[in-house]
């Protein structure tokens, strides 16, 4: 059986358990390439519009997977942290794409609850079933898989450079890097280095989020606060600039608590979508660059 | 301290015989309006939805009036509402106003001791006992439940009336009237009244109206002024609506929530197309599009704020519930820029388009 995976969303965060594992239950897969402009088209083309940006590049991914595999694993992350939600999108994603894309193969829907080993190895029992019906097969390949996971280093902490920012946002808006126009690149290019969410250890992250009224209840809006708030206190980096997609509802509300938070320390918040243009974005970070370099703030 | 809340919809009215009963001082804001709008964009990010931005600017006139403590219900995702008080908190820290929030979230998420605390902090501000307080309360919820009657009955029975335009007359003096009693007793007594009234109105049983279900985001939906008065329009148009999310069902469904009770005829009639919870009211939506299909209702209507992400899951859905069961639904997003004209454009295309499929010169496909 070939197994699609879709390089969209958490992918990036989350590919080396998802390979590892139907690489082990003995599938063949078929991941999409990297996001280009055929894909992003697609993506455009069936996605509901009002949709945000990575949502649109994954329907995209989707669509160019369709005819290539018997099944695509379309992951609905319910939960990555108990008591903690993703986006209301990641629970209906299955249902956005069966709705908008026509002529779908079978898809991998089950929920994922990501908050512990016990909550998600149900998750790898029923999917692990289609593809094969060894038990102990399953289970192997859970297990190799996770420690896959626990092994793999996402993120950037590269400090040696003149000037370090930290880029804050969603992961899939940080590392697809069609997306985001290969800002790192280019602010490496600028003679400034990038550190990104991942440096900060996850107990810091919970201290500064003590700090906010209420509980966070979007992982990723807990870890870009969380983040934001820790190398502003401990004046890690010399600035901050948030990749956040058009309309993205949870980065409307990080990116006002950040800026309560933060006062008038430097922070630029890139908008992408699909119609943002390269040259002004270039000017953007260049000018943020100046900025920073000339100590303006 | 004067306590204030943001509108929703006919709440206000239940609020006054709240506040009434306790006999805590209280400042209502003015009902919603365009200098609240657009007060409430101008301190608001420009990406947060459209409530959010009602809200404040509800505040901001209500704190012009004299009004120091904001009452507000929160929620703990994964929708944007559960974040709308700190942000707000924020906001009016800085804007150098000290304002003191009220925040009644669930015990689940803030310990049941936190939520008697919060509630503590307005009883205590009453000069009633317990059981008087509790009295109150009861009698709020009746009003409530009151209005919400009126309101449902005066929609639906819009299309049937023998003359036109006395729903609306009746609805319209029925919450003049409610604002102008001074106790709630006598506010229920208004109400049941007009209840009453409204049951003796003239209908002509023959007719067969075309009749729109409204579905969506729970405030743009409730609110009449988010929505550009969109159930008055379709009452002087003589279409039949509904409505299932009201504020008395709200009540309902979030006291029932932690049973898993909550709606459940709208989750069975959701589940082939959304199985999961969404937040918001997604999986509602898509439930009441279904319901309204069975219940005979010709079309339905869609409304939800710019951005909002659980409507957007459903709004992905819907399409493939009108191709299935031959139901024209449409969806309206709402935000300050909506304009009047084109909006109502679009709703007298979908009612020409939902009475002509009846003469069957239209094929829906």
């Amino acid at each position: 059986m070939i197994v699609g995976i879709p390089k969209g969303l958490l992918y990036y965060k989350y590919y080396p358990f998802f390979t590892t594992f139907f690489q082990e239950l003995g599938s063949e897969l078929v991941i999409s390439p990297d996001t280009n402009k055929d894909i992003l088209d697609e993506g455009v083309k069936y996605c509901v519009d009002d949709a945000c940006l990575p949502v649109k590049v994954f329907h995209g991914h989707v669509a160019y997977l369709k005819d290539k595999c018997d099944i695509i694993l379309i992951p609905r992350f319910m939960q990555v942290r108990s008591r903690e939600y993703i986006c209301p999108k990641f629970c209906g994603l299955p249902e956005m794409i069966k709705n908008s894309i026509p002529k779908m193969p079978r898809i991998i829907d089950k929920p994922i609850y990501a908050i512990s080993r016990r909550k998600l190895y149900p998750w790898a029992r029923e999917i692990g079933r289609i593809i094969t019906k060894d038990k102990k097969k399953i289970k192997n390949a859970f297990n190799t898989a996770l420690i896959k996971q626990d092994k793999f280093k996402l993120g950037f902490n590269d400090d040696s450079q003149q000037l370090t920012v930290a880029i804050v946002g969603h992961p899939y808006n940080i590392f697809d890097n069609y997306v985001n126009m290969n800002i790192v690149e280019k602010l490496n290019r600028l003679g400034v280095g990038v550190v990104t969410e991942e440096v900060v250890e996850d107990s810091l992250i919970d201290e500064e989020v003590k700090r906010l009224y209420k509980r966070p209840f979007w992982t990723f809006a807990r870890n870009s606060y969380g983040f934001a708030s820790n190398v502003y206190r401990e004046n890690k980096v010399n600035g901050i600039i948030y990749i956040s997609s058009f309309a993205c509802g949870i980065d409307s509300v990080v990116i006002e608590l950040i800026k309560e938070r933060i006062g008038n320390f430097p922070f630029m918040t890139l908008k992408i979508d699909e119609h943002t243009g390269e040259a002004g974005l270039d000017t953007r970070v260049e000018a943020f660059v100046d900025m920073l370099g000339r100590g303006v703030i | 301290m004067k306590i204030t809340a943001p509108h929703l919809g006919n709440v206000y009215i239940a609020a006054k015989a709240l506040f009434d009963g306790l006999g805590i001082e209280y400042i209502m804001p003015p009902l919603n309006n365009k200098e609240a709008l657009e007060m409430g964009s101008l301190h608001s990010p420009e990406e947060i939805c459209l409530p959010y931005k009602i809200m404040v600017g509800n505040y901001i006139q209500a704190i012009e009036k004299g009004a120091d403590t904001v009452l507000l219900p929160g929620s703990c995702g994964p929708c944007r509402f559960g974040k709308y008080a700190e942000m707000q908190m924020n906001l009016f820290k800085r804007m150098g106003k000290n304002i003191n929030f009220i925040v009644i979230d669930a015990p689940g998420d803030i310990g049941i001791k936190e939520l008697y605390n919060r509630i503590n902090q307005i009883s205590r501000n009453s000069r009633k006992g317990k059981a008087g307080q509790i009295k109150a309360l009861l009698r709020a919820v009746r009003v409530m439940n009151l209005i919400d009657e009126i309101e449902e009955k005066a929609h639906y029975l819009a299309g049937y009336e023998v003359n036109k335009g006395e729903c609306k007359k009746l609805l319209n003096s029925c919450k003049r009237d409610a604002m102008n009693t001074n106790s709630p007793r006598d506010m229920i007594m208004v109400l049941e009244e007009y209840k009453n009234r409204l049951d003796n109105v003239k209908i002509d049983k023959g007719k067969n109206p075309i009749k729109i279900a409204i579905i969506g985001e729970i405030y743009t939906i409730i609110e009449p002024f988010s929505n550009l008065y969109i159930e008055d329009k379709l009452m002087d148009y003589g279409v039949a609506t509904k409505r299932k999310l009201t504020p008395s069902w709200w009540v309902k469904d979030t006291l029932l929530k932690p049973t898993k009770l909550n709606s459940l005829k709208i989750k069975r009639n959701a589940k082939k197309y959304l199985s999961l919870g969404v937040g918001g009211h997604g999986r509602e939506c898509i439930g009441e599009a279904v319901l309204a299909q069975k219940e005979g209702f010709n079309g339905a209507i869609q409304i939800f704020p710019l951005g909002c992400m659980p409507e957007i899951v459903s709004k992905a859905i819907l399409p493939t519930i009108s191709k299935e069961k031959d139901f024209p639904i449409m969806s309206l997003v709402v935000d300050e820029m909506t304009g009047e004209a084109g909006f109502v454009t679009r709703v007298e295309a979908f009612i020409d388009l939902l009475e002509r499929r009846r003469k069957n010169v239209l094929s829906w496909s």
